[in-house]
């Protein structure tokens, strides 16, 4: 089932003055459970295409669809609440809220959808033992490693139930064992939960285990 | 959990949280100081003048008090005396003779009002006989006399020496009297001393040949809050031919100036308040520009600009909240010590004494104050994180990101 199309998008920045065309003509469809890997060279446009997906940012021209619903009709406000209600995000590094705890980052965006304290606090806990992280639930994001704040992304973006996850180079701060262990957990999410995964990645080990591989060069996919 | 964010957000950079609750809190104590401070010397200066002299109301013959002349007598003082004694919301009153003279000594004179009273009523309107300094209030002798020490020092007497009073008697005649000093006063105002001296009701009646008549009551209320209502009673008991006047109508320049420095005390808030705004301001700012990136994956994850914007706002609240209390009870600490033993100016003594203060100022916190302190601080906390919290919202989640 597709829940996600781009129609020839385009992305042109104005870096001073001078238009830098990130992206040209893309043209994509996402089913349903499909894990995704967007690789390719630095500076060939992953981010943005992967920020442009996430609606944190508009095309210069083309459309998406999510879930047939075009988006870049929207408002900033309908944006903000359609990502929080459709989509989970991961970034490279530095997602989590310094001053609150793992368990608390991850209540944070439920309690933006108003779930209750008591609620939060159950599906919180749970999702972290399922994660296998339930131990982290008290600590500071200084007070954990590389990978086990990514993990706790990983359950932070899973938490609202999300139809799809983005993650732009989730596995970039990370060594390889480490970043194994955190595609695992991704992995078994896919499957388990049948959300849909689009990472972008220039990590080898990221890019073998794609369900689907795409590649850009110079802002096309080839 | 909005708060709790807020909370641990501030304590994030502790330095820096405490030097704007740090201003925050001297900012409302030199608020409360100087209010307390303007407060407590004004009240003095009024309560001065009432208790040493003026009393809550005074009762005249209409005309008295603008032209205090000898044929402006009280017409009925009998009934005017009995209304008195009937009204329950009367603690206490007192007759008094008031004209000018002149007293003169060996060596010098100088024009007086002349305060013909009863000893023994007079303690109950005015407080002259605690502010003797030197000999003693009146025994009962009939030339005592009780004057200021500024005036005893100009005339250069001394207890037990003779003074004389000249005045104008009704039938145009000069009344004569030889008094003994008995008392030195030293009241809060220099001025006072210079100018009013104290003599027995009826050696004043019979040296200005006045039988009995009297020309003002002196009344002081039960209720100092309900003055005017007391003065609307007695003035409705009596007719056309007599003027009831509150202190107020007494003194109306020194009420005028009390209202008029308390407005300006605004100004001197409102300095303050600007000041503590722009250094929330500028601490806010820091506080947003610090984590733009964290911003932007609140934003990113779904969090509404109004919320992210009141998220800003409730930190500035929250400085103005801890601040405002550690404020005010640190304030109470410094003033209600000072409220009891007042701060001695000694070196200001003269001065002070000249706008009828006395040496010592006893500040005092009033309700308004306290509450303008509680009300306001929280507000300007709040408006002073609403430019930071403005620009924080203004920021485009992708670029908020990228700034890692
Ligand atoms: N805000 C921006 N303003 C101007 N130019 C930009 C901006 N963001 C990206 N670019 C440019 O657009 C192109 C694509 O950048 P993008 O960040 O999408 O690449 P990337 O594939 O994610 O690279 P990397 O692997 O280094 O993260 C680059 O040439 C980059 O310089
Ligand atoms: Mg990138």
């Amino acid at each position: 089932m597709e829940i996600l199309r781009t129609e020839n998008l385009d992305k042109i920045y104005q870096d001073n003055g001078v238009p830098v065309h990130a992206l040209k003509a893309i043209n994509l469809t996402i089913n349903m459970g499909d894990h995704i890997v967007i690789a390719g060279p630095s500076g060939s446009g992953k981010t943005t295409l992967l920020n442009l997906l996430g609606a944190l940012d508009k095309p210069t021209m083309g459309k998406i669809y999510i879930n047939n619903e075009d988006i870049s009709e929207k408002t900033k406000k309908e944006l903000s609440d359609f990502r929080l209600h459709k989509l989970g995000f991961i970034f490279q590094a530095y997602n989590l809220i310094p001053v609150l705890t793992a368990l608390e980052n991850i209540e944070f965006s439920m309690m933006l959808l108003g779930f209750t304290e008591k609620e939060r606090h159950k599906k919180a806990l749970d999702l972290m033992e399922e994660l296998g992280i339930r131990e982290l639930a008290d600590k500071r994001p200084n007070e954990m490693s590389g990978g086990q704040q990514q993990r706790v992304a990983v359950a932070r973006a899973i938490v609202n139930d999300p139809t799809i996850v983005l993650a732009d180079e989730p596995t970039a701060n990370l060594d390889s064992d480490t970043g194994s262990h955190l595609l695992d957990l991704m992995e078994r999410m896919n499957r388990e939960k049948n959300i849909t995964f689009i990472f972008s990645s220039h990590d080898k080990q990221v890019i073998d285990r794609a369900g689907r591989l795409i590649i850009l060069k110079d802002g096309r996919i080839v | 959990m909005l708060f709790k964010l807020a909370w641990r957000n501030i304590w994030r950079n502790k330095r820096r949280s405490l030097v704007v609750l740090g201003s925050v809190i001297i900012g409302i104590i030199a608020v409360l100081f100087m209010n307390g401070f303007m407060n407590g010397m004004l009240n003095q200066m009024l309560s001065n003048q009432i208790s040493t002299n003026i009393s809550h109301i005074q009762i005249h013959k209409k005309g008295f008090n603008d032209n205090k002349v000898i044929q402006n007598h009280i017409p009925d003082a009998d009934a005017v005396e009995k209304k008195l004694s009937d009204n329950p919301d009367i603690k206490a009153f007192s007759k008094r003779v008031i004209t000018f003279g002149l007293i003169s000594s060996a060596t010098n004179s100088s024009g007086v009002y002349i305060n013909g009273i009863i000893p023994d009523k007079e303690k109950e309107v005015s407080i002259i006989f605690r502010q003797i300094v030197e000999g003693h209030y009146f025994t009962g002798d009939k030339r005592e006399i009780v004057i200021g020490g500024k005036l005893a020092d100009k005339l250069e007497v001394g207890l037990g020496d003779k003074v004389v009073i000249m005045s104008n008697t009704p039938d145009g005649t000069i009344g004569s009297e030889v008094f003994r000093v008995a008392g030195i006063y030293k009241s809060f105002s220099s001025e006072f001393d210079k100018s009013f001296i104290y003599i027995p009701l009826e050696t004043a009646q019979s040296m200005l040949n006045i039988n009995n008549r009297i020309f003002e009551f002196a009344v002081v209320a039960n209720d100092y809050k309900k003055i005017e209502l007391v003065k609307s009673s007695i003035k409705s008991g009596l007719n056309d031919n007599y003027e009831v006047m509150s202190y107020k109508d007494l003194l109306p320049f020194l009420v005028y100036q009390i209202d008029l420095s308390k407005e300006s005390m605004w100004i001197f808030n409102l300095i303050i308040e600007l000041a503590l705004i722009f250094g929330i301001i500028n601490s806010m700012l820091m506080a947003v520009f610090e984590r733009i990136n964290e911003i932007g994956v609140l934003m990113s994850i779904g969090m509404k600009n109004i919320k992210i914007f009141f998220m800003i706002l409730l930190e500035g609240l929250v400085i103005g909240i801890i601040g405002t209390v550690v404020g005010l009870i640190s304030g109470f600490l410094i003033m209600l010590p000072l409220e009891s033993s007042g701060i001695n100016f000694a070196i200001y003594t003269e001065s002070l004494e000249s706008y009828g203060i006395g040496a010592v100022i006893y500040p005092t916190l009033s309700m308004d104050d306290v509450l303008g302190v509680l009300i306001m601080i929280p507000l300007i906390s709040i408006i002073g994180a609403v430019y930071p919290a403005y620009k924080a919202i203004k920021l485009e989640p992708v670029n908020a990101i990228r700034y890692v």
